[in-house]
């Protein structure tokens, strides 16, 4: 009887052993793995098949884990918390650089000393250099080496835009030409030509949504453009400033177009429901950014494959009557996280990536490079339909705050602006709510000191 | 008998088997409950962002529940947890106890319907919000297919502000519907057939039936129930969080949803303790209000 | 005849009522089988040529053979943590449970209470601080961080069920056999627990399904070793549009073993599911 018992112990002591067995084990040695935490989009993929290239020269495997945008800053944050040490090399978004590389966290490595050594930073494109690796900002500090850089553009339909019927229509109701809009007063105009409810045709497919930074990416170029901004620089004061005629002006222009997007539009989100909705014909227009436009041009995803054009995000007249150009930025670099336990492997990998030879295939599979040389070349503007377009958006672009709060910020303009496209608040209302929370968020954090 | 004596001396006293089956479980329980819940106390007076290590939790007093308190957005998430719970609920009763009004009756295969439709409640709320997302797609959904011939309607359900929180509503209805169900048919059932017979013989109403045979029977057999399903209801995350996320805008934004924006996404870890104990707080208050009920309701019985 | 024709309602309402609770239900399996255009199509289509498309590409890597995907190991992990919990849950559950019916303990209704009370219990609540307290203990994405966790969540379901049932087993079987000079431990094992097989039985299942499906400790607690499949389904997106066929596949093998369990358990799964009120 008691050896019955004495089993029965054993065995479920053996097991709870086994389970505790599976817990994570140190970390290897030798370098024969290295995993790079992405989101889940084509870039991931091509890096993915890019870095076979490198398994085959060193024989260290590469796993690039993909995780849905949605999910991916809530997950590499958690991570990050929790000081795990699943991913060795992050690929961040460049609102992160603040937050990740503040001395309270440090989660991301500083990698200046390492990058002026081992690698030629002059061949970085200056905007890329700046927005996705520096912080803070003029100092000549790196956190991420740029990887992908990106912008916000748009996709059109060629045939609806070329057909002479819709053309002379046009023509005969706006006073000029129907051709891709070089401002958004001219995309509103076009969208609301095309916005034909019982053909199941809408003008455009734009960013309204909440998930992650969405609507934020799709309101800022137009608040840029009209001449409003986020607050002052130097500063970091926000109210008079960001909530100003400008601001209002640019909110209300923005919500305005939502009447030209099809049923549920205030849900589209990166990189989805855009494309989602162009590829169903259901748009004139859809924005999204450059990185998501391969699906757009690969016959089995969109019947109209062939018919479609790209462009990039428009300038606007600003109500003082300027002109101005400004495009939300988008980009990743490649972080080394601190808990990682294979630095140096990931350090390998970075410095092969930045190799011209290898830079050139990174953009012959779709990647969008941040070498100033391959980015200029007439390889890569004709490799794609919308390369031309994604390059002539380099002048413009521009980011959102890259303070270690941009999270709570982002919240706040996600949840304002996105109530604004709802209809639960007028623009002026959104705007004030959002000029007295990012205020209250730099005093809690001490910037008015 | 020597050796069943001996057997018993050199065996475990009543005492220590007691102390054997009992002290796991406690312990895990205190150390997976009670130890959270006051590291979460202890959270909840301080400034902290679990992300940021480098920083010590900084004492802050009360300020988080002033804060929290004095924040009008979180009475409006109240407000919106507090309108589902109702209405899901409520939904869920009546539907429940109509369903177990028709099902109350033999007929073939009475087991495999009641099997069946206990489906529904087994399955994970996360991905139950899933596919609801699809059948709710306004474009190419279910729903809107069979309901447009219908009504001439097809909203967008759960990317309207104006239909999202009902849309939640009506899939947790579906899921838990099934289980108030369950629990009328089984306290109709309960109610001996003499008197129903006896009121009969008095030429009794079905209405009168009802009410006083009936209903004060089975009544704190669903008020049991309705504790539970509005204890669930206000604590739902899984469900909510796959389908909306608290969008469009924050309408579908229930407590338990910024709860966790608050912890895991701003990571603003005091903050949100002290909501945690606020939620918790409320719940204590609820449910004990529920039981007085209860045993009010028992005591007349 | 007034009554046949108001069978003959009932019937029809009771078959609605069926179609209404199973419709998505059969919407998902459908799904699951529908290459990617019919899945857009409008109207839906409710007769279509099916496919395991789906399924293969969440099983299998393309062109690696018999490779375990991500969502594989998803599943597995599941497995393996739903079902050691329960074990362990269930396990300390019948013990517990055993002590509170048989023995007079101080203040044991304030126990039971205390019990009862941490069902009650928000996840939320107790998130942040297990969040932190796996951290230093570096439980963090460990299947035996998940399994402790699991096993507490249930364990307090667990004792509140079986109690319910071990006092429903006379005392005199035992008290005759510690007459007979068995030790307790021995009554236990020998004379008490063939009788609780069935109340195990169902606990069990309660248990197996409460873990399978939880989802919040999962999302916050795991990342890639020791995720469970409900926080990685939604994910299940694919680069470009949304692969619904994909995601009502991972759907589908999710909610299989629930309704497998479901059927096979039905008799004895009433009183667990209204937690313990029925009895029948």
């Amino acid at each position: 009887m008691r050896h019955r018992w004495m089993t029965l112990a054993g065995v479920l002591i053996a097991v709870a052993l086994l389970a505790g067995c599976t817990r994570k084990p140190a970390g290897t040695t030798k370098a024969e793995k290295i995993v790079i935490g992405w989101a889940q989009w084509a870039p991931a993929d091509y890096l993915q098949e890019l870095s076979k290239e490198y398994t085959e020269e060193t024989g260290t495997k590469v796993v690039v884990e993909q995780i849905p945008w949605p999910q991916f800053q809530d997950k590499i944050f958690a991570a990050f918390a929790a000081a795990d040490d699943t991913y060795d090399i992050v690929v961040g978004d460049s609102q992160w650089l603040g937050r990740c590389s503040d001395p309270d966290s440090q989660h991301y490595l500083e990698l200046t000393d390492w990058m002026n050594e081992n690698l030629d930073v002059d061949a970085f494109s200056e905007a890329a250099l700046i927005n996705l690796g520096e912080y803070p900002k003029d100092s000549g500090r790196y956190w991420a080496v740029p990887a992908e850089t990106d912008a916000v553009g748009f996709a059109y339909r060629r045939d609806w835009f070329e057909d002479p019927e819709e053309m002379a229509a046009f023509e005969a109701r706006y006073g000029y030409a129907l051709a891709p809009p070089r401002t958004w007063q001219e995309l509103r105009d076009i969208a609301e030509f095309f916005t034909r409810p019982d053909e199941k045709r809408y003008g455009a497919a734009l960013y309204f949504g909440k998930q992650y930074d969405t609507v934020t990416m799709g309101a800022q170029e137009v608040m840029w453009s009209f001449g409003g901004s986020y607050g002052d620089p130097e500063t970091y004061r926000v109210e008079g400033i960001l909530n100003d005629e400008a601001g209002v002006k640019a909110l209300e222009f923005y919500i305005g177009l939502r009447k030209f997007a099809p049923q549920g539009a205030e849900s589209f989100g990166i990189g989805k429901e855009c494309v989602d909705a162009f590829n169903q014909g259901l748009v004139a227009m859809a924005e999204d950014y450059f990185a998501f436009f391969p699906g757009l041009v690969d016959p089995e995803k969109n019947p109209h494959a062939t018919q479609t054009g790209f462009f990039p995000s428009p300038a606007a007249i600003g109500p003082d009557g300027e002109e101005r150009h400004y495009i939300s930025i988008g980009g990743q670099g490649f972080s080394i996280p601190r808990y990682s336990k294979q630095q140096e492997a990931a350090k390998e990998f970075i410095k092969w990536f930045c190799q011209e030879p290898v830079q050139v295939k990174w953009a012959g599979l779709g990647g969008f490079t941040a070498n100033r040389n391959v980015l200029a070349s007439e390889e890569f503007l004709k490799a794609t339909p919308y390369n031309e377009a994604f390059a002539a958006c380099f002048p413009h672009l521009r980011d959102f705050w890259a303070v270690p709060e941009y999270g709570e910020l982002l919240t706040v303009t996600q949840t304002e602006w996105n109530a604004a496209v709802n209809g639960q608040k007028t623009a002026k209302a959104a705007m004030d709510a959002v000029a007295k929370q990012h205020t209250e968020i730099f005093e809690k954090a001490g910037y008015y000191k | 008998m020597t050796t069943a004596v001996a057997r018993r001396r050199r065996a475990l006293s009543d005492y220590q088997v007691k102390m054997l089956f009992l002290m796991p479980t406690l312990l895990l329980l205190v150390g997976m409950n009670v130890f959270p819940l006051i590291w979460s106390l202890y959270l909840s007076f301080h400034r902290y962002a679990a992300d940021m290590p480098g920083r010590a939790p900084e004492a802050v007093g009360t300020a988080n529940y002033t804060a929290l308190l004095h924040d009008p957005n979180l009475w409006r998430y109240f407000q919106i947890t507090a309108e589902f719970v109702v209405l899901a609920v409520g939904a869920q009763f009546l539907i429940g106890f109509g369903v177990a009004l028709l099902l109350n009756r033999e007929f073939k295969g009475k087991g495999l319907v009641t099997t069946l439709i206990l489906l529904p409640m087994m399955l994970s709320p996360a991905v139950v919000g899933l596919f609801w997302k699809l059948i709710m797609d306004p474009n190419w959904g279910l729903l809107n297919f069979l309901i447009r011939p219908v009504t001439g309607a097809a909203p967008a359900w759960l990317t309207d502000a104006r239909t999202a929180l009902p849309s939640l509503v009506m899939i947790d209805t579906w899921m838990w519907s099934p289980f108030m169900m369950l629990i009328c048919l089984a306290g109709l059932n309960a109610v001996p057939k003499y008197l129903y017979e006896a009121a009969d013989v008095d030429r009794a109403s079905g209405w009168f039936k009802f009410r006083h045979i009936t209903l004060p029977l089975i009544g704190p057999l669903l008020l049991l129930a309705l504790i539970f399903r509005t204890m669930d209801a206000f604590k739902l995350f899984d469900m909510v969080w796959v389908a909306t996320a608290g969008g469009p805008g924050d309408v579908t934004e229930m407590v338990s949803v910024t709860l966790y924006r608050q912890a895991f996404q701003n990571w603003n870890t005091g903050e949100a303790c002290a909501l945690a104990y606020i939620l918790l707080v409320v719940i204590i208050a609820l449910s004990n209000l529920y039981i007085r009920w209860l045993n009010r309701v028992r005591g007349e019985a | 005849m007034n009554g046949r024709i108001k069978s003959g309602l009932a019937l029809a309402a009771i078959g609605l009522v069926l179609v209404i609770y199973l419709l998505p239900i059969y919407w998902i399996v459908a799904t699951s089988l529908k290459e990617y255009s019919d899945i857009l199509a409008r109207p839906p289509k409710f007769v279509f040529a099916p496919t395991l498309r789906n399924y293969v590409s969440l099983l299998l890597v393309p062109g690696e053979g018999l490779h375990a995907t991500p969502f594989a190991a998803r599943l597995l992990n599941s497995v393996i943590i739903a079902s050691l919990s329960t074990i362990f849950a269930v396990a300390m559950g019948t013990m517990t449970a055993y002590a509170f019916s048989r023995f007079r303990t101080r203040g044991q209704g304030d126990w039971q209470f205390f019990i009862l009370s941490t069902r009650m219990l928000p996840p939320v609540v107790v998130v942040i601080p297990i969040f932190l307290m796996y951290r230093a203990l570096g439980l963090f994405d460990t299947h035996a961080g998940l399994i402790v966790l699991y096993t507490a969540f249930n364990v307090s379901f667990a004792v509140w069920l079986l109690k319910g049932f071990m006092d429903e087993i006379p005392k005199e079987y035992e008290e005759a056999a510690l007459v007979d000079g068995y030790s307790r431990l021995q009554a236990f094992v020998r004379v008490v627990l063939p009788q609780a097989v069935a109340g195990i039985a169902a606990t069990s299942v309660f248990c197996l399904i409460t873990a399978w499906n939880e989802f919040a400790f999962a999302l916050v607690l795991t990342q890639n070793t020791a995720q469970t499949a409900p926080p990685y389904i939604p994910s299940v997106v694919g680069s470009g549009a949304t692969e619904w066929g994909r995601i009502a596949a991972g759907t589908v093998l999710f909610l299989l073993p629930v309704a497998v369990f479901t059927f096979v358990m039905r008799k004895h799964l009433l009183r667990g599911a209204t937690f313990g009120a029925l009895k029948r």
